[in-house]
């Protein structure tokens, strides 16, 4: 009768040990993710009161986009990501290229490309700042100087931006955030280059030399075999990228405030100066909503397009 | 063997996650606290952006810091066996959103916080902090409070949420070879000397015109021009006016100044590093609150003559030697020359542990014996007990010099009657930005009307 219960207790402790050991991690992600999204939908529907928490359903949308700066910030982003990605991975790529050519000393260049990456982005941004100060940086001299930038030089941090060619879209950018886009590359490169490099280096060599024999030369390598073989860390590539550029406020911070005026103010700067100046929580939830519906469907149209391409290829 | 593997592994993660579901200890129980405590004495915690444990000489805190270093020991010595005073140092542009949102996460707060009044009514809004009204109003110290700082203090409801023991108005720090007729009163008279230092490779002047923290430069120098045109931002009923003639005669000004090329364009590039154009003495005025004689240096004099001690004292020293003097903003006819005036508080916020000690701290700094070295040190301004302004410490060349610029202006806070602060100040600088440095030929009068239309669309 023991031995039959005890056999009971073991087969229903078996059949439901691989739930026991998956439920760690889903009572973490339940406290670091669901959780936090949840409240936040939540928090986007509601006001500050001093006596508590009023509903206001979706007054905090309202007034978000009855915001000018929140029209301007959309764009701004856009500019900065398009910008932000293409750069970095152009980059990156042919910086692997290079880099898996049979160099001399390849292994210390590595190192060298390493370094950008573990600077924190505060510090780096720091560091690109203090090179174009108006009329104190490093750089300041050069980039003033009427000689290197006729007519009158350029204050890179303090620059208007051009008058805009399409409507009130940003385009073309204010120099601050052509540099803002260059230091926020700089930093993502080696990263990208290492995981470009990684994936170049697994193309099978066969491959790449009978397509010479067939006769493909220079580009058409790249573009017919290099490419499609590479294509799903291209795509994790572009992931990566596209996201951290999205939600990744710390350079700007420290590089520009979003200044000059708002001409660097992105989604995810806005966000923080709502939220962590103005001190209101509702209108930030609901921002933070807005960019997170944003970072769904980047993620979906990356998937899909990436889909699509492996089929092709 | 299996099952006693599954079940040791299932053991495991258990003890894992309820270890991990363990409340943390709370964050103001650092081991200093605990080792200085005794039996029976509390700790009292306070935010300020000061750090006593920071002793760099060359750090723009260092007063603050070393006020707070000296000053510890000497409470702690005042309620011995009864309150044993822990600070703990945070970064002033984040410690207001760091309080409310440890109230509103039920989260450790402190039992008194240092605060500027531009923040207190983020924190009535937020429920952050206690009502002190009828506490402070039996005090002995509350009839000598400047009433202007009472107000400072009081919220929508008329109570009062924090105790003003500084106030910081702006002034004009000048360098007197620089306007050698002595610093213009008149917005006419300002251009021709502008131009007369322009003609000499000079600025006139150099201000905070970025739009960096969230606007910033509202209380540092935008609002000091406006308000000395005669300009106001609200009707005194939570309605945001920006479209006034006063106004758009008072942005029109800036403009030209910009435009003109009569200030360094290091105006434009935040960070406070506007600062630079007046340590090399390339701009001859820098208006800005009173405490900025602390940042401000080294400086280089326009003789050549260098103050070096790269301390506020560089500050003090040319204003003793007349390097330096203080002036009073221009003023548009018939005006009196304006300035924004902010005030150092204390605030006990909601939840606060050890109210008894926080109150007892508030009376002993509003003590004859601690007040005027709380003001010198984080108040960074002129005394809120007008007993105590004419205390010693403040008969000193930079404070009777500044004392008698306040008494020339008309000093006020920029925000009058408007409640969301911070959302006004960012849109009202962003829109004086592009009016005088991105779009300087775009008309005044419509883009003002657009942005206070914005605003209220809010009310």
């Amino acid at each position: 009768m023991l031995s039959m219960s005890r056999r009971k207790v073991g087969g229903w402790f078996n059949r439901s040990l691989p739930f026991w050991l998956i439920l760690p991690t889903i009572l973490v992600l339940l406290v670091t993710q669901v959780y936090p999204g949840i409240y936040t939908i939540w928090l986007s529907l509601q006001a500050r009161q001093p006596t508590g928490w009023t509903f206001v359903g979706g007054n905090n949308y309202k007034r978000l986009f009855d915001m000018g700066q929140f029209g301007e910030s959309v764009g701004h982003t856009v500019v900065f990501l398009v910008g932000f990605v293409v750069v970095t991975l152009v980059v990156g790529f042919l910086f692997a290229l290079l880099l898996n050519r049979k160099l001399y000393f390849s292994g210390l260049y590595i190192t060298l490309l390493y370094i950008p990456w573990v600077i924190a982005d505060i510090i780096a941004g720091l560091v690109w700042r203090l090179l174009v100060v108006p009329d104190y940086g490093l750089l300041s001299g050069i980039t003033q100087n009427p000689l290197f930038f006729p007519p009158n030089g350029l204050s890179i941090l303090t620059a208007v931006p051009p008058r805009p060619w399409l409507g009130a879209f940003p385009f073309p950018p204010a120099p601050a955030m052509i540099y803002l886009i260059m230091a926020s590359a700089w930093r993502a490169l080696p990263f990208i280059t290492l995981l470009l490099l990684a994936a170049m280096q697994t193309v099978p060599s066969e491959i790449v030399e009978s397509s010479r024999i067939d006769g493909a030369r220079g580009w058409q390598v790249v573009r017919f075999i290099l490419l499609p073989l590479m294509l799903p860390t291209l795509v994790v590539a572009l992931f990566s990228l596209t996201l951290s550029g999205m939600n990744g406020v710390g350079m700007i911070f420290s590089l520009t405030n979003g200044g000059p005026g708002t001409s660097t103010e992105v989604l995810s700067y806005l966000l923080y100066s709502i939220g962590w100046t103005q001190r209101e929580f509702g209108r930030a939830a609901a921002l933070a909503m807005l960019i997170a519906v944003v970072n769904w469907l980047l993620i979906l149209g990356t998937l899909r397009v990436s889909r699509v391409e492996e089929r092709g290829a | 063997m299996k099952r006693l593997w599954s079940l040791s592994t299932f053991i495991v993660l258990i003890a894992l996650v309820l270890t991990g579901c363990v409340a943390p200890a709370p964050a103001g129980s650092t081991p200093q606290a605990g080792a200085d405590a005794g039996a029976g004495v509390k700790d009292f915690v306070t935010w300020y952006q000061y750090d006593q444990n920071n002793e760099d000489t060359k750090s723009d805190e260092r007063v603050g810091n070393e006020y707070i270093r000296k000053t510890i020991p000497l409470f702690n010595e005042a309620f011995k066996g009864k309150w044993n005073w822990v600070n703990q140092p945070k970064a002033f542009d984040k410690m207001g959103t760091e309080l409310i949102t440890a109230v509103q996460a039920g989260g450790d707060v402190p039992d008194l916080m240092h605060i500027g009044n531009s923040d207190l009514l983020a924190f009535y809004q937020n429920g952050t902090v206690q009502d002190l009204t009828e506490w402070a109003q039996a005090q002995p110290w509350f009839k000598d409070l400047d009433p202007n700082s009472v107000t400072a203090c009081q919220g929508p409801d008329g109570k009062l949420y924090c105790i003003p023991v500084a106030e910081a108005p702006q002034l004009v720090f000048v360098w007197k070879d620089r306007f050698p007729d002595g610093y213009p009163t008149t917005p006419a008279d300002f251009m021709k000397q502008a131009e007369a230092l322009k003609a000499k490779g000079l600025y006139a002047i150099t201000f905070f015109g970025s739009t960096d923290y969230d606007g910033e430069g509202m209380s540092r120098f935008f609002w000091t021009a406006i308000s000395s045109f005669g300009g106001k931002l609200d009707d005194g009923k939570g309605v945001m006016t920006l479209n006034t003639p006063a106004n758009v005669a008072a942005i029109e000004f800036i403009r030209e100044i910009v435009t003109k090329g009569y200030a360094p364009e290091i105006v434009f590039a935040g960070k406070f590093q506007e600062e630079e154009a007046f340590k090399d003495a390339s701009a001859g005025s820098f208006p800005t609150g009173i405490f900025g004689y602390r940042y401000v240096n080294p400086l280089t004099a326009p003789s050549g003559k260098k103050y070096e001690k790269k301390n506020e004292e560089d500050m003090l020293d040319a204003i003793a030697a007349g390097d330096v003097t203080l002036a009073p903003f221009l003023a548009a006819e018939g005006q009196k020359p304006g300035c924004n005036n902010a005030v150092s508080a204390f605030t006990i916020p909601t939840g606060a542990k050890n109210v008894d000690a926080a109150k007892d701290y508030i009376n002993w700094i509003m003590g004859a014996e601690q007040n005027p070295a709380w003001v010198l040190g984080p108040g960074g301004g002129f005394p809120a007990l007008k007993s105590i302004q004419s205390a010693e410490s403040f008969q000193t060349p930079f404070y009777k010099e500044a004392a008698k610029v306040v008494a020339a202006s008309n000093c006020h806070p920029w925000y009058g009657s408007l409640e969301r602060r911070q959302e006004a100040q960012k849109l009202i600088v962003t829109t004086i930005y592009k009016l005088i440095k991105e779009d300087p030929s775009a008309d005044i009068a419509t883009t003002l009307t657009a942005a206070e239309a914005e605003y209220n669309k809010g009310n």
